[in-house]
């Protein structure tokens, strides 16, 4: 049994090392991309049930975004959205018999945290500027400037380690269970895996979207409540 | 434990790409047709209720004729009944003024008939009763009454006009006296000459006899007539009778 800790290389493409996540990744994005794509040329206003479920999920991840960030969902639909979607299918490939999803190895899991740290700093410079966003780290007040810092970059590793260790928690359990009692028996475990996957899927954008809206909030105050986060 | 750094930026990368061709190819028009098909549906809402208004206002419209029309109908009903009643009136006028006319024209031809009948009655009573009366005096007649009319006939002759008598007296010519009972020579002279002494001078006096005359004694000449009978006197009653209403 290979380690969960450890990244192996399917193929080399000249000196990028493609491992099993990657081409799961890859394979995730090709379902996703080409649905989308056949999906958006069928569009219609009166929608086919497919359509309607497809609705459905863009006008959850809607509301979802309206009632975390207090702001209208236009411009973070889309990175939230992906985030969940794809974390989602990438914890759910578990159940394709010989692929361990890309969630359980940390590459995969630092990559998204990665990105939501990025997507902290574009959303907060587009809501305030760099200033604003600088400023951000200044709320309440100067003292908190290092803490601040040090929480930008301690809650993207803790979303990363979050979701790593409960997918490979999860697979790890299930691989273990399946080599000492047998088929059948790991069953459950992958059943309470599927929770978990999407229990972190949903998890996982609502911290980005807590992060998100924090930033962008801070970066929009007005400049006359700076003097707030002055030293006494 | 070990990152490999060439994975963690080939999903970086991966995850980015994959945001972005979702967001352009997935979440975007999924977004646009949700919004397409909210402002089509208040779009549609909004002509329904533009439509509704409109209908609204067409059925106030039509409520609107509706009384009119209404309105007009009770205007026409009321003059209608109007002139009906008028016309009912001048015909109930023109009625009652034709059927005054035709009541008096009854009346009138009722009263004239009436009329005529009374007066056929009256004829035909006064002819009873002269023919009863005839019959009567044809028992009466004999010298007391030839000497009554001629009593009653000399009592005539002396009032009438002197010179009327003179004129008789004096053509000379002759009278005729009608009886209705032949008289015998001396009652005819004893009768010339009242007769003669009553108009003055000696007259030439005929006789005749003429039963019609029931009893009585009368006297005619060329410019002279005494009717002195109850023939004459039934006949003038007779007249009277018929002339008398």
């Amino acid at each position: 049994m290979t380690s969960p800790l450890s990244s192996v290389a399917l193929f080399h493409l000249g000196p990028v090392p493609i491992s099993e996540g990657v081409v799961a990744t890859w394979a995730i994005m090709l379902v996703l991309i080409l649905g989308g794509l056949l999906l958006g040329r069928r569009l219609s206003l009166v929608p086919s049930a497919l359509q309607a479920f497809l609705e459905l999920i863009v006008e959850a991840v809607d509301s979802q975004i309206r009632d975390t960030m207090r702001v209208e969902p236009g411009p973070y639909r889309a990175f939230i959205g992906t985030l969940f979607v794809f974390i989602f299918l990438a914890n759910w490939t578990t159940l394709v018999p010989g692929v361990e999803p890309p969630t359980a190895h940390l590459e995969t899991d630092a990559a998204l945290a990665l990105l939501v740290f990025l997507a902290v700093i574009w959303f907060g410079v587009r809501a305030g500027g760099a200033r604003g966003y600088l400023a951000s780290f200044a709320s309440p007040n100067l003292v908190m400037v290092p803490l601040n810092i040090v929480e930008s970059l301690t809650r993207s590793f803790s979303m990363m380690v979050r979701l790593f260790g409960n997918v490979m928690s999860g697979v790890f359990v299930a691989g273990i269970v399946l080599s000492l009692a047998g088929l059948l028996v790991p069953i459950p475990l992958m059943a309470l895996d599927l929770l978990t996957g999407a229990v972190q899927a949903y998890i996982f954008a609502v911290l980005a979207m807590v992060f998100i809206a924090g930033v962008v909030e801070d970066a929009k105050r007005p400049a006359d409540a700076a003097p707030e986060r002055k030293l006494p | 434990m070990t990152i490999d750094w060439w994975t963690l930026g080939i999903q970086t990368i991966n995850v980015a790409i994959l945001v972005w061709l979702l967001g352009r190819f997935f979440w975007r028009p999924v977004a646009a047709m949700i919004e397409q098909r909210r402002n089509v549906a208040q779009t549609m809402l909004k002509e329904a209720e533009a439509g509704q208004n409109k209908a609204a206002a067409a059925l106030t419209d039509i409520e609107k004729t509706r009384a009119g029309f209404s309105a007009e109908r009770d205007a026409i009903l009321a003059a209608a009944r109007d002139e009906a009643a008028k016309a009912a009136t001048s015909r109930l006028a023109e009625e009652a003024t034709a059927a005054a006319g035709r009541e008096a024209a009854a009346r009138a031809a009722i009263a004239q008939d009436r009329a005529d009948a009374e007066k056929a009655w009256a004829r035909s009573a006064a002819s009873l009763a002269t023919d009863i009366a005839g019959r009567l005096a044809g028992r009466l007649d004999g010298t007391a009454v030839r000497a009554a009319f001629l009593d009653w006939l000399l009592q005539g002759i002396r009032a009438l006009p002197e010179t009327v008598r003179q004129a008789a007296a004096a053509e000379g010519a002759g009278l005729l006296a009608t009886t209705a009972t032949p008289l015998d020579p001396a009652e005819q002279d004893r009768c010339r000459a009242l007769i003669g002494e009553a108009f003055g001078s000696a007259v030439e006096i005929a006789f005749k006899v003429d039963p019609a005359l029931i009893a009585g004694f009368e006297l005619s000449g060329p410019h002279l007539e005494v009717a002195n009978s109850w023939r004459a006197d039934l006949a003038r009653i007779q007249k009277d009778l018929a002339h008398g209403d």
